[in-house]
């Protein structure tokens, strides 16, 4: 806890990343609540209005729709997605990754030959392509996707995250007491690899959240009327001469949430770094 | 490089082709008789098994021959692809040229800094700007020279009739928006490289020799730490097309990330394949590539027993 406070007073920027990140789980959570617009609600009087005009907070859009009631619903399917998605393709990679390492030789191989495959097309081209083609996406197939398209890259880690430890004392007296696999996998390599995962999954995080905004923004993501971060900014590009509060929040929104998540997961790593 | 290559295109034709949906009805529309959707499935060849379909497919593609559009009737997508990937080569050629000199430039400076303020501050840079999607950097970067200041156009469309070459100035926001991603990782490997060789042995008896600190940077120091950072550069080549999609979606710009996003919406089969396939190649070659080129200019790794 001493370590934590001595890393965080060098790294001061740590602190206003909690506060945003507390600020949008808020809210997520009580948000909507707080807020006496609906993000589906038009306002005739104020259409296209500056922030403050009409009680509008940061404004509307072409429609009238009250911009922070949509940033804030949006702030749920956002946080959301992304938090499933770190944590599935994580798991997902672990499993992978782990089983590859594990077992090495020709399962490795093959494991390297196929991550290889995969990793060639760009995860947000394969997200896009995939999602455009099933059409009408929802919160089950963007996690679902997304997290296939992350697991090559958080299986790698993973496997190197346990070759770093595979062959340590440990590991060989488990062996010799007749351990299974299994128990070895996650019961001796995997505590003693959870720090760099820890890292992987915060960062992972923060990628899912760019690509689930990317994807929003492609107009591939959510689909309408349900608020979406990356879908307004595309949806009043075309007014931005007009009414720039209407793309410029949403975009803040996403970029104060990304960079908070981005300087967390770069503490934590620094964190686990003066661990070992 | 082929087996990836080969096993990719197959992967991507079964992705498109077994979307739900059928191809002949997509063409007709909804209110097409079954007798003319039947004949037209005949004569696209839509009835010959997966297999059938793929070998033709691919020999196609090896001829260079890109097949045809559904949505665009007929038109042969050989006669917009290669165009459009013109376009986005130029700007993916100008952001390169922002990018790969300010990132190595102060990622060298972060690197021999390191821990003091201004190693702070280009690694907080660099982090922000790592983090933030294509679109948000663009759109703020519009919001300041675009519509405060109007420098630039709003949109990055080519007037009929006029080449990329006389519209160099749509050119700018989009490939200032790539830099923004793109110089994160660049200049976050070059600092850590060049903290690393920083620390090794020769340079250190460089220093104590009594060489000027500039002298050990850059005729010493650089050649070594430069290394890693071809290799993310020519990594990114692929990330690099990926994020020219959602630019180029942004500014409107004609080129082969917006033709994707089209095909996408419209849901043109052979010009999803094109697209997909083509992106996949980029990453492939340019990977392959940056092997070869590090092998040239690493000459401990190409001996076997080296390093």
């Amino acid at each position: 806890m001493k370590r934590i406070m001595y890393i965080a007073r060098h790294n001061p920027l740590i602190f206003p990343a909690l506060f945003i990140m507390a600020f949008w789980l808020a809210a997520a959570v009580v948000g909507p609540s707080l807020t006496h617009f609906s993000y589906t609600g038009m306002d005739m009087d104020h259409q296209m209005t500056g922030p403050g005009v009409g009680g509008h907070l940061v404004g509307t859009d072409s429609l009238g729709r009250d911009i922070w009631a949509r940033i804030v619903y949006g702030s749920r399917s956002i946080l959301t997605i992304a938090l499933l998605t770190s944590l599935f393709s994580s798991l997902a990679g672990v499993m992978l990754g782990f089983t590859a390492g594990y077992f090495g030789g020709r399962v490795d191989a093959l494991f390297l030959r196929f991550m290889d495959i995969m990793m060639a097309v760009p995860p947000l081209v394969l997200s896009m392509v995939v999602l455009g083609v099933l059409g009408n996406s929802n919160i089950l197939t963007l996690t679902l996707i997304v997290s296939i398209a992350y697991t090559p890259a958080t299986a790698r880690v993973a496997r190197g995250a346990l070759l770093g430890c595979k062959n340590i004392e440990y590991v060989d007296a488990a062996r010799l007491r007749g351990e299974s696999h299994l128990y070895i996998m996650f019961r001796e390599i995997l505590p003693n690899t959870i720090g760099p995962i820890i890292v992987e999954v915060t960062a992972r995080f923060a990628y899912s959240i760019m690509m689930v905004a990317s994807l929003g923004f492609l107009g591939v993501g959510l689909q309408p009327p349900t608020p979406d971060w990356g879908m307004m900014v595309i949806e009043n590009k075309t007014i931005i001469k007009a009414a720039p509060w209407a793309v410029l929040y949403p975009s803040l929104a996403i970029a104060s949430l990304v960079i908070a998540i981005s300087l967390f997961s770069d503490f934590l790593g620094k964190v686990v770094l003066r661990d070992q | 490089m082929a087996v990836t290559l080969i096993a990719m295109s197959i992967l991507i034709f079964l992705l498109v082709e077994l979307m739900p949906g059928d191809a002949a009805q997509r063409v007709l529309g909804q209110s097409a008789t079954p007798q003319a959707v039947s004949s037209l499935r005949e004569s696209m060849g839509l009835n010959d098994p997966v297999w059938v379909r793929y070998g033709r497919w691919a020999a196609g593609m090896l001829r260079g021959d890109l097949g045809t559009s559904l949505y665009m009737r007929g038109v042969p997508i050989a006669s917009i692809f290669w165009r459009k990937v013109g376009n986005s080569l130029v700007l993916a050629l100008l952001a390169l040229l922002f990018y790969v000199p300010l990132s190595i430039v102060l990622g060298v400076l972060a690197g021999v800094k390191a821990g003091k303020w201004i190693d702070s501050i280009i690694s907080f840079l660099g982090l922000a700007t790592m983090a933030l999607p294509e679109f948000v950097s663009g759109i703020i970067l519009m919001t300041l020279f675009a519509v405060r200041i109007p420098l630039f156009p709003i949109t990055s469309v080519i007037p009929i009739g006029e080449s990329i070459w006389s519209n160099l100035n749509i050119l700018v926001l989009p490939a200032l928006s790539i830099t923004f991603v793109m110089f994160g990782y660049v200049s976050r490997m070059q600092r850590s490289s060049m903290i690393s060789v920083m620390n090794s042995d020769y340079v250190r008896s460089a220093v104590l020799k009594g060489l000027p600190l500039r002298r050990v940077i850059f005729r010493h120091a650089l050649k070594n730490a430069l290394l890693p950072t071809i290799t993310i550069i020519g990594m990114n080549m692929g990330w690099l097309f990926g994020g020219l999609i959602v630019v180029e979606t942004l500014f409107g710009f004609p080129g082969l990330g917006s033709l994707t996003m089209s095909a996408v919406k419209t849901q043109d089969t052979p010009l999803i394949e094109v697209c997909a396939l083509f992106i996949t190649a980029v990453f492939v070659i340019s990977t392959a590539i940056t092997d070869l080129l590090y092998g040239l200019l690493n000459p401990r790794i190409r001996y076997p027993g080296g390093q």
